[in-house]
Formats: C-alpha cells, structure tokens, sequence
C-alpha cells in the first residue's frame, strides 16, 4: 500500500511467527529419501557435531549397559536431527532399544514422528522468515536449502527468533547449493533486515518541532540519531521491486542486476520499505555514523550536480523533513559548535 | 476445592496469537484472559512487546513457554529463567508454566518438546532443576503434561505418576492439558481416565483444551480445528475434580477469527460439571 506523504516507502505486513507448543505437520514439506535434500545435504561433506553426539550414545547403546539419562538424551536427539533423507545413526535396532513399540507403531516410525517434527519446525520457522525466497526458488528447492541450513546452522539457543539470521550468507556461499546465489543472498538480505526491524528497540520518533527548536547557531553540528529499526541496504539485484511483485501476489522471474539500495525501517507497528538513490543513501550513511548536519547538507546538496545549488540545497533540506516526518529518526544532538 | 497455591480462577481464556492482535485491541472483546507465548516476547525489544505491552494492560495474562528444557541434562539455563521472570514483572502474568519435557542436549536445540524416560534418575534430576527455577521466579512453576508419541523401555513408571510425585517433590504446580492426555493415550494405548485419576488437583491451577489430527495410527497434537467432544468430555471431568482452574484453548493452526475461537474455548461451559455436594 502506498501511502500519502511517505515517498516511495512501502507499508510490509510482515508478522512475526508464534512459537506455540503444537507438533508441526510437515507432510507439505516433508522430503522423501533420495530426493534434492539428500543430494544437498550431503554435499556439505562435514559431519556435523550431532553426528558426534551420535557416535557417544551409539557407544553406550553398543556397550549394553544401562542407559543413564544423559546417554539417553544425546542418542535421541542425534537421532531426531539426523537429515531425514539419512538413515538414523544407530539404525532401527537401537529405536528398538531404547523405545518402546505403541499400539499401531513400531519404535522406529514413532521416533520417525520426531524426526519429522524437528526439520518441519524450522523449516517454517524459515519460511516464516523469508516468503519470498522461497517463493522465488519454489517449494523443492527451498526445502532442500533449509534443510542444508537446518544442518550446517542448527539451533543453540532457546529462542528461535535469530534462527534464520544466517541465510543470507548461506545462500551467497553456495554452500547449501542454493540457486541463483547471488539474487537470492539479495533477496534473503531484505527479507532478514524486515525480521531485524521487528524486533529492534522501538523509540518515540524525533519530530519536526523538536529540529525547529534547535538553536540556529547550533544547526550545522547537530546530529540525527537514526531509530534502532532503521536499516540501510545495497543490493546487486532490484530485490525490492522483485519483492513487491510478490506481495502483490506475482512470482516475477529472476530479474538481471541492478545495483540498487534500500531503508527498511519500522514506525510503530509498520515495517517500511523505502528506495533510495545514491545521494540519499549516502546522506542517510554518513548522517547513521553520526556525520553533523551541516557537513551531510553540503556534501550531498554537491553531489547534486544537474540542479543549481540553491536548488539542490532545498532538494536536500526536503528530503531530510520527509525523513524526519517518516519517524526515521528517534533522537537528535545538538551540542554547542 | 481450589488449588493449594492460591491462584485465581482466571475463568476461559484465549492463547493469544499475533494474527487477532489487531482485532483485540480495536475492539476489547470479552475474553476473561490470555495466555501469552513467553517465547514470543522474549530476545526482542520491538513490535511484540509493544503489542504485548498493550494487551497486558486490558487483560489479565499467564506465560507458557516452550524453551525452559526442564527435563535436560545440559546445565539450567537461569539467564532463560530470569528472563522469564523479567517478563512476568513487566506483564504481570499471574503465572508462569512450561513442559514436562526436554528440548535439546550437547548445546543444541531441536525446539520440540522431547518426552522423558519416566525413571527415578529422572525424577530426581527434574525435580531439583524445578526447585531452582522456582527459587529464580519466587513462584511455583507450572508444568505441563506434553503429547507423546513415544515410551522409553526404561519407564519405570507412567507419565502421571511421573508428575504427581515430581509435583508433590518440587512443590510445583501442574497445567493439566486434557487434549495432551487423549493424544497420548491414543498413541500409548492407556486409558485416560486413570491418567485423571492420579493426578493431584490441588495443585492443577490451569487446564488446556485443543484440537487434533488423527491419522488413524497415531494422533498429531496439531492444535488445528475445533476441539472434539471427547477432549471436551475429559475437560469436565477434570475441572470436576479440580474445581477452579483455569480454562485455556490453544488454536495454532488455520486459526479462525478471533470470535469464533472465542466461541469454541465457551463450549468449555458446556462440559462444566454441576458441583458433586
């Protein structure tokens, strides 16, 4: 949507995911044996530290004793996160072991319940995170790039809100074989800093009439402190004109590069996409690293090379009330010159 | 007969989910509380907590969390658990709860509720790391009995002896998900009436209800659609027992509207039981 007064900036209705207690599904997304993700997954080539923790319960499981707690816990959860399309790391005869068959089930296909929860669990968590990556790549491969992540990435904290946090390099590494690596590290990088802006400090924006208060003398060495929700972003693709395709609800091809730049940035509850040209971008750079007004004025209103200098400096000046009206800014300095 | 803790009968409450943050705010309906997904609001400091900030203000709210792992062998987390308890000073949740699981070992976590051998090893181990995230809260915890869908051959007794006796051990109040019960009786082959039997409900200071999804060998604790009759069933009897818990349903799947959500957690009323005396 666009909205009145705010430039070119776009409204995102990104929502952040729950972390509720209910046992993911996961048929949708569910791989079987020999399909891409055993081909990707592999190709990552180093054992994982599950694997390790794998081969300490297999141990124990081997020696015949009884099982303390520990060794319990470390051979489940290798088990559980052992890629699917991997046989378990002890085979079926230690699911015999140390589990029980149920009523309809054998042991095995009830720790196969398990298995499938944990990988459909980040695997949302994921799509969650980045929709249009993955709905760029499509389903196949976008399951096959989790997967490949959930492994080389998997989770060390309680919290799932920075799980996803390293998929863009990920996909630019190649590591995970992701197609269209540099476009989709692009796309990924956009849909990432929206997740960032969520869960950045929210503050009180600066307004118009605080700048006017500033004392004329005090002007040029003011500093704009940008909000915590405020991120600056290049890209070697038009990733932002990709993604609006695809909240309009089109799934655009992979478009050429095009070198461009982007604002994510949140105001109360709204996530914003704004694009900017070079000069804006480099304005808002330099004042991020606490550049003074007066000099961030000069040096863009400079670069502005086919308007008069007036014209320029008003053009500049512009720009900055937008910002400032756009809640981009949550503070300002103004220390005595 | 209340429970032994003091905590109110908060009535029939809603999990509150991000996609009716919007409706509750604009138009206050009449839900008697929420129950807050701890971990939503926890390593964040923007758009959560503002919503959260907001809601907490209108309603009366309790924490579930998933994250606690009170049954792993790693070393507690207490910054997690001080965490939490920051959480509940800023919302003041009138209670905190989490599950009768582990999440992950070797400083990994698959994030799922992962089920416990039912040992004496066990009991002992998950009773201790209770007493010490109680004594970081300053409170009783609540824990909640989890859908299993495995049993470990080592089990040397059932599940709800399992949390009877850990409860009585820890001091620790119990969230009794009757939902959870049918699924792992389903999948276990137990009956879930003696599951009720032995659970002390002095101590049940709050009662979930969910759906399901059978898939004919085993049930998915899937929280999707409307919460069937059986379930509902197994509710009044437990409230029965307990008197005033609190009612709580989890929709977390396809969720409708949040009126009609609201109006499937008010079926509740109509499994409540007339009072035995």
């Amino acid at each position: 949507m666009l909205i009145p007064g705010k430039s070119d900036a776009v409204a995102e209705t990104a929502a952040t995911r729950e972390r509720a207690s209910a046992t993911p599904e996961g048929h949708a997304r569910a791989p079987r044996a020999g399909g891409p993700a055993h081909e990707n997954a592999r190709s990552g080539a180093t054992p994982s530290s599950e694997a390790a923790a794998a081969s300490n319960g297999g141990r124990a499981l081997a020696a015949g004793a009884a099982l303390s707690l520990q060794d319990q816990q470390r051979w489940f959860a290798a088990a559980v996160m052992t890629p699917e399309a991997h046989p378990l790391p002890d085979g079926a005869t230690a699911a015999e072991r140390v589990l029980t068959a149920g009523p309809r089930l054998s042991a095995g296909d009830r720790l196969e319940v398990y298995r499938r929860a944990y990988h459909a669990r980040l695997i949302e968590c994921l799509a969650d995170d980045y929709p249009a990556l993955e709905s760029a790549l499509g389903a196949e491969a976008f399951d096959a790039l989790c997967r490949a992540y959930i492994e080389r990435h998997p989770s060390t904290g309680p919290n799932l809100n920075a799980f996803g946090q390293h998929v863009p390099a990920f996909c630019r590494s190649g590591e995970g074989a992701c197609p269209e690596s540099a476009f989709s590290a692009d796309l990924a990088t956009l849909e990432w800093a929206i997740v960032e802006v969520i869960h950045a400090r929210s503050a009180p924006a600066v307004t118009i009439e605080a700048l006017h208060a500033i004392p004329i003398d005090r002007w040029a060495n003011a500093r704009l402190i940008p909000t915590p929700a405020f991120r600056l972003l290049r890209f070697a693709y038009p990733v932002n004109a990709y993604f609006q395709s695809f909240r309009q609800g089109t799934t655009p091809l992979v478009p050429a590069p095009s070198e461009s730049s982007l604002l994510v940035y949140r105001s109360g509850p709204t996530v914003w996409r704004m694009p900017l040209t070079d000069p804006m971008l480099a304005l808002l750079e330099a004042t991020a690293l606490g550049e003074p007004l007066g000099v961030s004025l000069e040096r863009a209103a400079a670069a502005l090379t086919d308007v008069p200098e007036e014209v320029a400096g008003a053009r500049v000046m512009g720009w900055f009330r937008d910002w400032v009206s756009s809640g981009l800014f949550c503070d300002v300095e103004a220390p005595p010159v | 007969m209340s429970n032994r803790f003091g905590l109110p009968d908060l009535g029939v409450g809603l999990g509150l989910r991000t996609v009716h943050y919007s409706r509750i705010l604009e138009t206050n309906p009449a839900v008697d509380w929420f129950e807050i997904l701890s971990d939503n609001y926890l390593e964040t400091k923007g758009r959560p907590l503002d919503y959260l900030d907001a809601i907490a203000d209108r309603y009366p709210v309790v924490m579930h969390g998933v994250s606690l792992s009170i049954g792993s062998t790693d070393p507690l987390d207490r910054a997690y658990v001080e965490s939490l308890r920051a959480l509940r000073d800023r919302t003041g949740a009138r209670w905190i709860s989490d599950h009768l699981c582990w999440t992950g070992v070797s400083g990994r976590n698959t994030h799922d509720l992962l089920p416990l051998p039912y040992t004496e090893e066990a009991l002992a181990h998950v009773a201790g790391r209770v007493k010490e995230v109680q004594d970081i809260l300053g409170a009783p915890l609540a824990l909640e009995n989890p859908s299993t869908y495995v049993e470990f051959g080592g089990n040397a007794m059932p599940e709800w002896e399992f949390l009877g006796r850990l409860c009585e051990a820890a001091d620790a109040a119990i969230l009794l998900d009757v939902n959870n019960i049918y699924v792992s009786a389903y999948n276990h082959g137990f009956d879930p009436k003696e599951y009720l039997r032995a659970i002390p409900f002095d101590r049940v200071v709050q009662i979930h209800v969910a759906g399901h999804t059978n898939h004919g060998t085993h049930i998915i604790d899937s929280h999707i659609g409307p919460v069937i009759d059986g379930v509902w069933r197994l509710f009044g009897e437990a409230h029965a027992r307990g008197g005033g818990a609190s009612v709580l349903l989890e929709w977390d799947a396809e969720i409708p509207s949040l009126e009609e959500t609201h109006a499937e957690a008010l079926r509740a009323k109509e499994f409540l039981q007339a009072p035995a005396c």
